[in-house]
């Protein structure tokens, strides 16, 4: 086995682990009680697998943010995107999570079954060619996610115009970190101690843009790795922030992080995308310049332009409670329907679909414990 | 697909919409088209072409974070 093993193992040697517990356990003030919001869907992810909340103290408390770019997509872009799918020309390619998000009447899925040429893909590149394969059928591509996806996005566009792929279009569903950040810390209900920051979206944006967490809201970030010692050493970072009276953001990342990111990344990102005026978030509602569109320059490869599409706005079902869950307002169970009407095989909310999502996360790897926590 | 098993399942998280990118060890560089063939850091056998423009120039034997076909850091 390569050297690589070994680096990753390191990061997930359970008496390291420990080791770290227990300097968390010694940090903590025992009579004060901290929430600390993972904003990134990967976090929650591992955070689950690993079992880390476990190996917290009771007054240290995990909850999850707005990371995962599925569940935060709204129904009415799933209905749009659809819509596209159903021209007989088109083979509409997206990521395998976003077969399964339900719009307002069926998936992209049920729609494949019903007749659409819908296939799954793993990079946009992967779209692309699919497009030259395909010389007579156009190909578009459901382009989603944040910060970490969108360079691919825009390289492959580049790639397309210079190869000039013509019967190539895309989809942008690309969103925005710091938007829906602020648009959090804004919230009136939302009561949180600290952040610990999303370790791939940075590598991209680096810890800059989140600087504004520590100077206007007074939280300290700190930017994490995806291990379980690096989410554990990440929290004990945070706790000693607070228990300093420090607030900053912090890299704990650094071995993949730079503190500007990459910066061939947002040049390549600012060639190609634009800000949206606003985007709807599921549960978070518009959130203004929070999304990317192709830009002017690249409007002849913009999907939304090449087809008509209904745009219409779709509310989120009643008895989700997918926004509170986004928001860290309530844990995932806490929700009406989870685990119920709600399940990974039959998702209400998004959460439950995409296993980034908090609800997908918890019911894979913490249903037996919550209900113990629950009775 | 060139070697990557599907990850979009609910035991592993998705390696293309999570926003998490995966390590890979860079096999072989073709410069001119901007490529690399690259295995994953845990599994030699997942073998996938990756974009490289954004990290370059890259060499055989050095190890990139990779996000949805696309190397975005290099991994220290």
């Amino acid at each position: 086995m390569s050297g690589g093993m070994k680096f990753v193992e390191e990061f997930r040697d359970a008496a390291l682990g420990k080791v770290v517990a227990g300097e968390i356990l010694a940090a903590v003030d025992p009579h004060r009680h901290y929430k600390l919001m993972e904003v990134c869907g990967g976090h929650t992810h591992s955070i689950y697998r690993y079992g880390i909340d476990d190996l917290l103290p009771e007054n240290v408390e995990l909850v999850h943010g707005p990371g995962c770019p599925v569940c935060v997509i709204p129904m009415g872009r799933v209905d749009d995107g659809i819509a596209i799918a159903r021209n007989e020309e088109v083979i509409f390619t997206c990521f395998g999570d976003m077969l399964r998000v339900p719009g307002s009447e069926r998936s992209l899925l049920e729609a494949k079954a019903e007749g659409a040429d819908v296939r799954m893909v793993y990079s946009p590149l992967d779209a692309l060619r699919t497009a030259k394969a395909n010389p007579d059928r156009e190909v578009v591509f459901f382009a989603i996610g944040f910060e970490t996806t969108a360079p691919s996005t825009a390289l492959t566009m580049m790639r397309a115009r210079a190869e000039g792929v013509t019967n190539f279009s895309c989809m942008c569903n690309h969103v925005t970190i710091v938007p829906p950040l602020r648009a959090l810390l804004d919230s009136p209900d939302l009561r949180l101690d600290g952040f610990i920051g999303p370790g791939h979206v940075s590598t991209v944006v680096g810890a800059r843009p989140f600087e504004f967490i520590p100077a206007d809201y007074g939280k300290p970030v700190v930017i994490s790795g995806f291990e379980p010692l690096d989410v554990l050493q990440t929290v004990l970072m945070i706790i000693n922030q607070l228990d300093e009276g420090r607030c900053e953001v912090e890299n704990q990342y650094t071995r993949v992080v730079p503190y500007e990111g990459n910066l061939r990344a947002l040049e390549v990102m600012a060639q190609v995308f634009e800000l949206r005026p606003h985007f709807e978030w599921r549960g978070l509602g518009f959130i203004s310049q929070s999304a990317l569109k192709l830009s002017d320059s690249y409007a002849e490869f913009d999907a939304e332009l090449r087809y008509s599409v209904p745009g219409v706005r779709v509310a989120d079902p009643k008895a989700c409670q997918c926004g509170e869950v986004l928001k860290g307002v309530i844990k995932p169970w806490e929700c009406k329907v989870f685990g119920t009407a709600c399940t990974p095989e039959h998702a209400i909310g998004t959460c439950m679909v995409s296993p980034e999502g908090a609800c997908a996360a918890y019911y894979n790897y913490g249903r037996f414990a919550s209900e113990k926590a629950v009775v | 697909m060139d070697g990557l098993a599907p990850r979009c399942d609910h035991t592993e998280g998705c390696i293309t919409c999570g926003d998490e990118a995966i390590a890979m060890e860079v096999l072989a560089v073709d410069a001119e088209r901007g490529l690399a063939l690259c295995a994953k850091a845990e599994d030699s056998s997942a073998r996938s072409t990756v974009e490289t423009a954004l990290v370059e120039p890259v060499a055989a034997g050095e190890r990139l974070l990779v996000h949805a076909g696309t190397a975005i850091a290099r991994a220290a």
